[in-house]
């Protein structure tokens, strides 16, 4: 501790500029983790918000609920507590003369259901074509009262009520019930128990019976995970993280090995005096826990930073305990990476301190 | 008077074969406690060798080094370690301070190794008696070749080990101050009973000494 502290402060310099290094990558591994987040976020949000565990849907379509084509009817087939409805669009809302454009996703669901959204202002869905929309969308000029299209449709909708603000596959969410949905698709059955749907949702879903026609069950996780896109684009940024995890510990451990043939000859002296391997090592360690933690907690501050002023269509999301773990990984890097020059500073002979 | 450090029979050779040079022969060697013993001789001659086998830093090519009667050899390379830290006190020919701490911190670190607390008096005194106060804060590189030497001799005395071995530690001093620090390590064997052993080329600075022995190519006579 002591030998190691009193180096830094005396070589401020080259301390400082392998924190700084430690720093970036720090930096980058936090950024990358946020953004990760966001886009995570961006997909799910609104999934999150269900607390749902199950999903059904057509078995034959590869487990996309936008792919998936079933009848109000088949709720028949599932058991659960609360089984309901789900279908979705994709689509541009607009307003009159397309003053306003915002692509969203439209989800629908039966107007009691556990899935439909708590109203901030204006009220719950209680007649036909009516619509919620996300709390974000007010900024974009949407308001309550407002009639609204969705898609290509000539067909609108009454804007009746908001909710918090949440996200489906990137984009804000509207939420209306299935026969309005079904009028905007322009479907031919527009009401009863043959409407097409795209899956049911439920808690604790099962099926009733042994055969339950073209139905699939999928968990709610593996669900997100086939949502177009996701696994793809969070293997990617956890990839790069955990390259960046291994890269710390290479420039941790270079870094302390050059420093550590540097030394030799004071190591050297250091032996002559009797200070053995064991308080060399303590202090390589000291030193690149010291520089890791000065990289680490200026790469959070810097990241909360750049979070407050990242402008709104960059998803960003900080998740403390994973930037936690994320910090602890890096920390476990700089030690592991100290530990390399072990070897070195074992065999370091006095003897090199009387040459 | 046992010996508190005693070599016998030491043999060193470096390298093999016909470029092979033998550093140290038959040398035979012992050290009590309130004793300070001279060893004098030519550059080359195998000084610097022999001081660094009593220390453990090297080992002979055979013969054995016994310190307070237990051969050296036969410890491990941890007990070693302590036994240098603890028992032996090495003034290096060379750079022996560790650039980056202060005079004062150079003392520190002995009392951090042994988990004690500063001796504040004690390196003040140390400091006092080899005209060092005025330097106490500076770093190695701000300090002249003799007050360095200096600060390696208040080192080894800190810890106050029993043996001390100095490699030349008036080679970067003027008389005056070798003399002052061939007294005071004649002092600290005399009155605080420690075994000390001196390397010198200069005939001027042994009239304190005990043991004189005189080393010429490897070979060591007791005069
Ligand atoms: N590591 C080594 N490898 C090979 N030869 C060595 C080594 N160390 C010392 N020698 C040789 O052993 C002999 C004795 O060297 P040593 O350093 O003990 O002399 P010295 O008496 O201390 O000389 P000086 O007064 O110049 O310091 C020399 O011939 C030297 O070249
Ligand atoms: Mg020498």
């Amino acid at each position: 501790m002591y030998l190691g502290l009193k180096e830094m402060r005396h070589e401020k310099l080259r301390y400082s500029l392998l924190s700084g290094v430690l720093l970036l990558i720090a930096l980058v591994v936090f950024m990358l983790a946020g953004l990760a987040n966001g886009l995570s976020n961006g997909n799910r949000e609104a999934i999150d918000n269900w607390q749902a565990t199950d999903v059904y849907l057509n078995q034959n379509t590869n487990e996309t609920l936008s792919a998936s084509q079933l009848k109000l009817a088949d709720q028949k087939y599932i058991k659960g507590d609360q089984v309901t409805p789900l279908a979705t669009l994709s689509g541009t809302l607009r307003t009159d003369k397309n003053r306003h454009k915002t692509t969203i996703s439209a989800l629908a669901t039966s107007r009691n259901s556990f899935i439909m959204p708590k109203v901030n202002s204006g009220h719950r869905i209680n007649g036909r074509n009516q619509l919620l929309i996300s709390d974000s969308l007010k900024a974009e000029g949407y308001k309550l009262g407002q009639n609204v299209r969705l898609g290509t449709t000539k067909r609108t909708v009454k804007i009746v009520g908001t909710y918090t603000s949440s996200t489906y596959m990137i984009s804000p969410t509207i939420y209306t019930d299935i026969a309005t949905l079904n009028r905007l698709k322009d479907m031919p059955v527009t009401s009863g128990n043959q409407q097409t749907i795209n899956g049911f949702v439920t808690k604790n879903g099962r099926f009733s019976h042994s055969s339950h026609g073209s139905l699939q069950h999928l968990t709610m996780t593996t669900f997100i995970n086939k949502l177009p896109g996701y696994s793809a684009e969070q293997l990617t940024l956890d990839t790069m993280i955990y390259f960046l995890f291994a890269i710390a510990l290479a420039i941790i451990g270079i870094f302390m090995f050059v420093l550590t043939l540097q030394k030799q000859a004071l190591f050297g002296v250091l032996k002559v005096q009797g200070i053995g391997t064991k308080h060399i090592l303590a202090a390589l360690l000291t030193q690149s826990v010291a520089m890791s933690v000065i990289g680490i907690v200026i790469g959070l501050g810097i990241t909360v930073g750049l979070a407050q002023i990242m402008p709104a269509g960059l998803p960003f999301v900080i998740n403390w305990g994973q930037f936690g773990l994320y910090s602890l990984a890096l920390l476990a890097a700089a030690v592991i990476g100290a530990l390399l020059s072990w070897r070195t500073v074992a065999n370091i002979d006095p003897a090199v301190a009387i040459g | 008077m046992t010996a508190v450090l005693a070599l016998q029979q030491i043999n060193k050779q470096f390298g093999h074969g016909h470029t092979a040079v033998t550093a140290l022969k038959d040398a035979n060697f012992e050290v009590s406690a309130g004793q300070f013993v001279a060893i004098i001789g030519p550059s080359g001659s195998g000084k610097s060798t022999f001081l660094t086998i009593a220390a453990g830093l090297q080992t002979p090519t055979s013969g054995q080094v016994l310190l307070n009667g237990t051969e050296l050899a036969t410890q491990s390379e941890k007990a070693r370690l302590a036994y240098r830290f603890n028992e032996i006190g090495f003034i290096l020919q060379s750079s022996n301070l560790i650039p980056f701490l202060t005079v004062t911190e150079q003392l520190k670190l002995v009392d951090k190794m042994s988990k004690r607390p500063f001796q504040k008096e004690r390196a003040q005194t140390l400091l006092h008696e080899l005209a060092l106060s005025e330097v106490a804060t500076a770093y190695p590189n701000e300090l002249s070749g003799g007050e360095r030497q200096r600060v390696a001799i208040v080192r080894a005395l800190y810890n106050d080990p029993s043996v001390i071995l100095a490699d030349e530690p008036t080679a970067s001093l003027d008389t005056p101050r070798s003399i002052d620090v061939v007294n005071r390590l004649a002092k600290e064997a005399h009155q605080h009973n420690k075994a000390i052993v001196m390397v010198t080329h200069d005939q001027r600075l042994i009239g304190n000494c005990d043991v004189v022995y005189k080393i010429e190519d490897g070979v060591m006579t007791k005069q």
